[in-house]
């Protein structure tokens, strides 16, 4: 287990530097004058010059690389003082330390992101089980068409029809918004449960499609028989024999979209007004902020990388079959 | 001048009607006025429907004296809730300037000058820190200012003259470059030769001699200009032309945390999220003739479209019943709705901003003025407004200056009122005249939405006159650049102004002096006519604005009629919406944006 956990680490680490090299020379590739952020409107080569001197970008683009990923390590000097490690630079549009803005958005990424996952994750998979139990039933068919419905809609037109329902309408829900949990627990519940339902809505479709057909494709094999013709209850061979089997592919693609999640769920901060890595990825790119762009991107990179690899250290557990050695 | 910055600030209005895009809404703009029924018995914007604005005017010392008036109903304390769509740029009163963030500093901010608003929407200039609005000797070379008693900075020190001094030298620092820059390139050099003068600010100890910007007591500010400045008492108004506290300054960092000098300070500030601005103890009401300070708290946050913001005004629950949006526009999807909601009467208002967009001819390429001519008779205003979103979102145009001007006068050379789709007619007889029929016109927009729907409704109308319209998309991100290129290859093109004060020496000079034809300028017909340049020279040197005034609207007018280097198309407006618990919310005129300074929850 060490073994493995350490070779896919290494792993890890090469991937996650690969990407951000190549997001950051793909940057530099692309025509963009980051200074002219920082220079505002009455700007002047002189302060051009001064800026790039100050940000460090009059140095060859590797040199800056090296800079900026040891920085993370290290910490790094700048004109304007010391920025202590995790040191992820200055925002090229607002000056601020990037690593703060990324511990302020990132909890509200963290809530959108557990949250959801937690309702997708056992609905869909709950709603896949009744459908697979009951396969061939009304229930079945309702809970497949239910899917394909939820498949074909998208979150910035039921977070839209969701708001004015229960928000304006009815009065039901609070408007989404970030409260810490350690402030107040159940405004951030609250203000949550919008984007977590609609979210849902989405994902829910998928994984109850996925955990149907893989039940459906379990119970017909041969273990399950088996253990049918033994005489085992019908609860025990589904859940521990069919569910168990249906369980390994679900868990991977959860751990992606986990991944994905944790790098901002874009659509869903945009449609509900809420900030996190998302809308931070999208500001840094439309102004050009390299910094922020990195650090956006190697959060939601490591998040992929590191839920990848939890994912593939549950399957051991999950199907003994799996050797991690 | 800083022209360039005058686009800038358009932008907030312009996305804002970029999102009018899909706009479905409200009744075609055919009586010339809009035609957007409530929205119109809405406007009662400075100039709207008068035959000579009188809405602006310079105030007297009593009037520069505080308190403001009471606000009638006001109440004190609750937490007044903002809802934006973009983060604001900047905090640092330096480098400010688009509306959004104008309209924020005044609850933090307080500049020499300042603008006073009456309930009927009437502006007065008059002294904020100041004891009046300045007084001018040398032929409006040298301008006076003195400071009241009383004023203090959020930490209870005195606000001094130095502390005007400080604010104002630290524009010539290499970092301050975003804001307006009047005042600088009026004490020391044009463009940003100013900077020459004092290159590091005052930060390494130097300061500009007496001889420029004297301050010979801690009361008294005196501006040496190496020329006349009428608009002095406009300039001063401008959000840099303040007090920094020197221990306070704390250079590019004070952008994110200044010090305050009026009613609310800064208490939280997450960049790009939010920002709550709390009471400042140390504000002296009696000093301040414009700002109140009735809630206990402004918690503004950002991130919200404006179909987010028009939703929660309309379902005015909660803390949202006691929120409003600086710049926000009501969603032009939900226009019909908010005006149809009978609840929203009291709560909302439609106004013209000091925004105004413009079809340009370049006139290297369009010699003949007949054709020019043509080409604004065909032009379809009433249609274009409808693309932009309809009659809450801009007013019929009918010549250059945009009633939220001085001096305004609503003539219509073109007879836009008469013929909003235009006068095809009478443009193919003039193009026969002029034997031009069939001409070839390349008509330059940019690549967005809005601007592709505007592009059909205007090659149909040209087209309909006897042109043949040959369209050229530019990529939004480059369009400006490219149509302020003196060589670009184009005929036609949209151009937007916006005013950063109500007199038209801040539109007319840049638009249409020969002199300032450049590549990046704006004067984008390429206009070079010596007779037009030197009336421009003598109405800049009247010291009075207001004779002034009906001046540069009579200049305006004689360019459109006869040297024709663009058509007017409409005039913005701002149609803002907030919640019921809210009182004084009120629309800034010269911001063009809702105004906090009075508002109180109920």
């Amino acid at each position: 287990m060490l073994r493995f956990l350490l070779r896919r680490s290494l792993g890890a680490i090469v991937i996650v530097l690969l990407i951000s090299a190549i997001t950051f020379f793909l940057f530099f590739a692309l025509p963009s004058e980051p200074a002219l952020m920082s220079c505002g409107k009455n700007c002047t080569p002189d302060a051009i010059a001064v800026i790039n001197k100050n940000l460090g970008l009059d140095q060859p683009v590797p040199v800056q690389y090296w800079h900026y990923m040891s920085g993370i390590v290290t910490g790094r000097d700048f004109t304007v003082g010391h920025c202590p490690a995790p040191c992820f630079g200055y925002s090229f549009s607002n000056q601020q330390p990037v690593w703060g803005t990324i511990v302020d958005r990132f909890p509200t990424t963290l809530s959108i992101t557990l949250g959801g996952a937690a309702v997708f994750l056992t609905v869909g998979v709950g709603i896949g089980m009744l459908a697979a139990a009951f396969r061939g039933t009304w229930i079945d068919k309702f809970f497949s068409s239910l899917s394909l419905i939820g498949n074909a809609l998208q979150i910035y037109f039921v977070g839209v029809i969701a708001l004015a329902v229960f928000v304006s309408g009815l009065h039901w829900m609070d408007n989404p918004a970030y409260h810490p949990i350690t402030e107040n627990p159940v405004k951030w519940f609250t203000g949550m449960l919008i984007p977590w339902l609609v979210l849902s809505i989405i994902f829910i479709a998928n994984y109850s499609r996925m955990t149907r057909s893989q039940m459906i494709e379990q119970l017909a094999e041969d273990h399950v028989r088996t253990a049918r013709a033994k005489g085992l209850s019908r609860r025990t061979v589904f859940f521990r024999y069919a569910w168990r089997g249906a369980m390994a592919p679900i868990v991977t693609i959860f751990g992606i979209d986990l991944g994905s999640l944790f790098g901002g769920a874009i659509i869903t901060e945009f449609t509900f007004s809420l900030h996190g890595l998302g809308r931070l990825a999208v500001s840094s790119v439309s102004e050009t902020d390299l910094p922020t762009l990195m650090a956006v991107m190697l959060v939601g990179c490591t998040a992929i990388v590191v839920a990848n690899i939890v994912v593939d250290a549950a399957y051991a557990f999950i199907d003994p079959r799996v050797r991690l050695a | 001048m800083t022209s360039a910055t005058m686009f800038l600030r358009r932008r907030a209005r312009l996305s804002a009607a970029a999102l009018a895009a899909g706009a479905l809404v409200l009744s075609a703009c055919s009586s010339g006025g809009g035609g957007g029924g409530d929205g119109d018995k809405q406007s009662q914007g400075p100039g709207e429907d008068k035959t000579t604005s009188a809405n602006y005017s310079i105030g007297t010392k009593a009037d520069s004296a505080g308190p403001a008036p009471e606000v009638s109903g006001a109440k004190k304390g609750g937490t007044v809730g903002v809802l934006q769509r973009d983060a604001f740029n900047h905090l640092d009163p330096g480098q400010i300037y688009y509306s959004d963030v104008l309209t924020n500093q005044m609850l933090y901010n307080r500049t020499l000058t300042s603008y006073k608003v009456d309930d009927k929407g009437r502006v007065k200039v008059v002294g904020d820190l100041a004891t009046d609005a300045g007084t001018a000797s040398d032929g409006g070379k040298t301008w006076k200012f003195t400071l009241k008693d009383g004023l203090k900075f959020e930490d209870g020190s005195p606000i001094t003259s130095k502390d005007v001094r400080w604010g104002i030298e630290r524009l010539y620092a290499p970092f301050e470059t975003d804001g307006p820059l009047y005042i600088p390139q009026w004490l020391s050099g044009d463009g940003n030769a100013f900077r020459k003068a004092l290159p590091e600010g005052p930060y390494d100890g130097k300061h500009l001699p007496a001889s420029v910007l004297d301050t010979p007591d801690d009361k008294t500010v005196i501006f040496h200009f190496a020329k006349p400045h009428a608009d002095t008492p406009f300039a001063t108004a401008m959000p840099n032309i303040g007090p920094v506290k020197a221990e306070k300054d704390t250079k590019q960092k004070y952008d994110n945390a200044p010090f305050s000098s009026g009613p609310y300070k800064v208490a939280d500030y997450k960049v790009g999220k939010s920002l709550t601005l709390v009471r400042n103890e140390h504000w002296d009401p009696k000093t301040d003739p414009v700002r109140h300070q009735y809630p206990d708290k402004f918690e503004i946050s950002f991130g919200h479209q404006f179909a987010d913001s028009t939703r929660r005004f309309l379902a005015d629950q909660g803390a949202d019943k006691n929120a409003m949006s600086f710049s926000n526009a009501v969603a032009p999807e939900m226009t019909e709705k908010v005006l149809g909601q009978s609840d929203t009467k009291a709560r909302r208002f439609v106004e013209i901003q000091p925004y105004v967009d413009y079809i340009s001819f370049n006139m290297d390429r369009l010699g003949d003025v007949r054709v020019r001519k043509a080409l604004a008779l065909a032009m379809p205003n009433g249609q274009i407004v409808q693309q932009m979103g309809g009659a809450t979102a801009g007013l019929l145009a009918t010549n250059y200056l945009s009633p939220a001007m001085d001096g305004y006068r609503p003539t219509d050379p073109f007879g836009k009122k008469k013929s909003p789709a235009g006068d095809p007619e009478k443009a193919k007889q003039l193009l026969t005249e002029a034997g031009k029929v069939g001409q070839e016109i390349v008509y330059a927009y940019a690549n967005t939405d809005v601007q592709q729907k505007v592009a059909v409704v205007v090659t149909q109308a040209l087209e309909r006159a006897g042109f043949k319209v040959q369209k050229k998309e530019v990529d939004s991100n480059t369009w400006r650049t490219a149509i302020a290129e003196v060589k670009n290859q184009f005929d036609i093109y949209r151009t937007s102004w916006g005013a950063d004060w109500p007199v038209s020496s801040t539109v007319v000079p840049p638009l249409f002096d020969g002199r300032q034809i450049a590549d990046g300028a704006q004067n984008y017909s390429h206009l070079n006519n010596s007779k037009i340049d030197a009336e421009i020279d003598r109405i800049s040197a009247i010291p009075d604005v207001k004779q002034a005034a009906p001046e540069w609207q009579k200049l305006a007018d004689r360019i459109l009629t006869d040297e024709v280097a663009g058509v007017p198309v409409f005039y913005n407006r701002q149609f803002s919406l907030w919640g019921s618990n809210l009182g004084g919310v009120k629309y800034h005129p010269v911001y063009g944006t809702a105004d906090p300074t009075g508002a109180f929850v109920k």
